[in-house]
């Protein structure tokens, strides 16, 4: 093979080039979904195993390299504690009343009746450029194309795409990614946008909302993509500038995307589609 | 036989691509984050795979550098969003260009390389970007430039010698293990079509 003729080497190239082309079209259509599922389902089980030892060695390495700011931050975790505890007492009152005025009106709160279905972080996105995750769960574990996926944390991001074994699931801090949100506090709504640096920016909020540091961030479910009331993060600092329409506000999220180990896809939930208003409209 | 080694190496390569590899930078980064609070943000990937389609590409036929792009693209696209064939592209055209230039011009291998590997690594990241944008998922050139491609030409630059170090002693084990083979199993000593 080594003396092929330019003419061979050419021709060699073409044949090459042409069958990745037949296979991006069959990719992108979708009529691959299932052959893709069983030839990448070895590559993922492998990416499991070593994304697990690979998480189980940085965890105790960062223990380590963390011991100093540890120490820091349980002294600080400590005085929070304690307020929290008066705080929490207040709240267990509150609860107790919202029980009691629940069980009056036979309300259900959308919250407590969704299902979901725990799954392993198997892989991270190969290009480095887009912020995924691959999961060991898929079609055959009723996993469709939508489906928010959280942990206790707060909100991870959603399924964009779904093989026989495995989903694809796009990170909220995904610069493609837009999460309808509201302030828990004042109740003011606004848009969570990932960034490059991977931070959340939350856009649109309206110039007359008031917006605190350490404000909680939360899912308002408006757009139908995402159910309401999902912790999104905390609010880091805020920029308000009054020739802009709209102030804006970093927040970080409680999950360290780096290291995520299980998700939770919320299974019960299926997005809305309202693009159909949009063809009214156009109509 | 280096053919179907392809599937083994580059299959191996991509799971630890998608899984290890990532962990390690992040840890490494965090590390240096002390020092440099800028390094924090960035998002670099050791590609592995491309790095060892090129090592292999110097040394074997046109043939094999094709079916190791073609496989190698694969494992790249089955961990991915990328539409399954997308990375194969790019990586068969590495593979042409590598084999057919390294014939003709440079005698020092490894330098090649070595001058080649940022070259790749951007030609592929820039690719990605633009096939991500087919897919309707746009993202900021200059941020991916500064937070993603410069960290990822630092990262292939400094692991494509060793990667080029264990590719050699592949093929010098697969050229020795054909070179040494006993004579009554060399083909056309009949041996062979008698079992």
């Amino acid at each position: 093979m080594r003396s092929l003729g330019r003419r061979s080497r050419l021709l060699l190239l073409i044949v090459m080039l042409s069958l990745c082309g037949v296979l991006i079209l069959l990719s992108a259509s979708g009529a691959l979904t299932a052959a893709e599922g069983i030839v990448a389902a070895p590559l993922q089980g492998l990416s499991g195993l070593f994304n697990r030892l690979s998480l189980s060695i940085s965890d105790r390495l960062e223990e380590l390299n963390d011991l100093g700011q540890l120490r820091e931050r349980i002294a600080e975790l400590e005085e929070q504690l304690a307020r929290r505890q008066i705080e929490s007492i207040q709240l267990r009152e509150a609860a107790s009343d919202y029980e009691r005025l629940i069980d009056l009106l036979s309300y259900t709160s959308a919250l407590e009746n969704q299902e979901f279905l725990t799954a392993d972080v198997i892989a991270v996105e190969q290009t480095g450029i887009a912020r995924s995750v691959i999961i060991n769960r898929g079609a055959r574990d009723g996993i469709a194309e939508g489906m928010p996926v959280t942990t206790n944390l707060g909100l991870v991001g959603r399924i964009i795409e779904v093989s026989a074994n495995a989903a694809q699931v796009q990170l909220i801090n995904d610069e493609n990614s837009a999460v309808s949100s509201r302030l828990q506090t004042t109740r003011a709504h606004g848009s969570i946008i990932g960034q490059a640096s991977g931070v959340l920016r939350l856009t649109m909020v309206d110039l007359d909302e008031e917006i605190g540091q350490g404000d909680l961030v939360i899912t308002s479910g408006l757009g139908g993509n995402f159910p309401a009331d999902i912790v999104v993060g905390q609010v880091t600092s805020v920029r308000q500038f009054e020739f802009e329409l709209f102030q804006e506000a970093e927040v970080r999220s409680l999950i360290d995307f780096e290291t995520l180990e299980f998700v939770l896809v919320i299974t019960s939930f299926e997005p809305i589609d309202l693009t159909f208003f949009d063809q009214m409209e156009d109509n | 036989m280096g053919r179907y080694l392809s599937i083994l190496i580059l299959g191996l390569s991509a799971a630890l691509s998608a899984s290890i590899i990532p962990h390690a930078i992040t840890f490494v980064v965090s590390l240096l984050g002390n020092f440099l609070p800028l390094l924090e943000q960035t998002r670099g990937q050791l590609n592995l795979v491309m790095l060892f389609v090129l090592c292999w590409s110097l040394r074997a036929d046109l043939t094999e550098s094709l079916i190791w792009a073609l496989v190698g693209g694969l494992a790249i696209d089955l961990l991915s969003i990328l539409p399954l064939g997308t990375t194969s592209v790019v990586f068969i055209l590495f593979a042409f260009f590598v084999n057919s230039v390294v014939r003709q011009l440079f005698r020092v291998r490894v330098l090649f390389l070595v001058a080649v590997t940022p070259l790749a690594t951007i030609v592929l990241t820039l690719y990605a970007l633009f096939a991500l944008a087919l897919t309707g998922r746009s993202y900021d050139f200059f941020d991916m430039l500064r937070l993603v491609l410069i960290p990822t030409v630092v990262y292939n630059s400094l692991a494509v010698v060793p990667v080029y170090a264990v590719v050699r002693l592949i093929q010098r084990r697969l050229e020795g293990g054909l070179q040494f083979a006993p004579q009554s199993l060399a083909p056309g000593s009949g041996a062979l079509d008698q079992a």
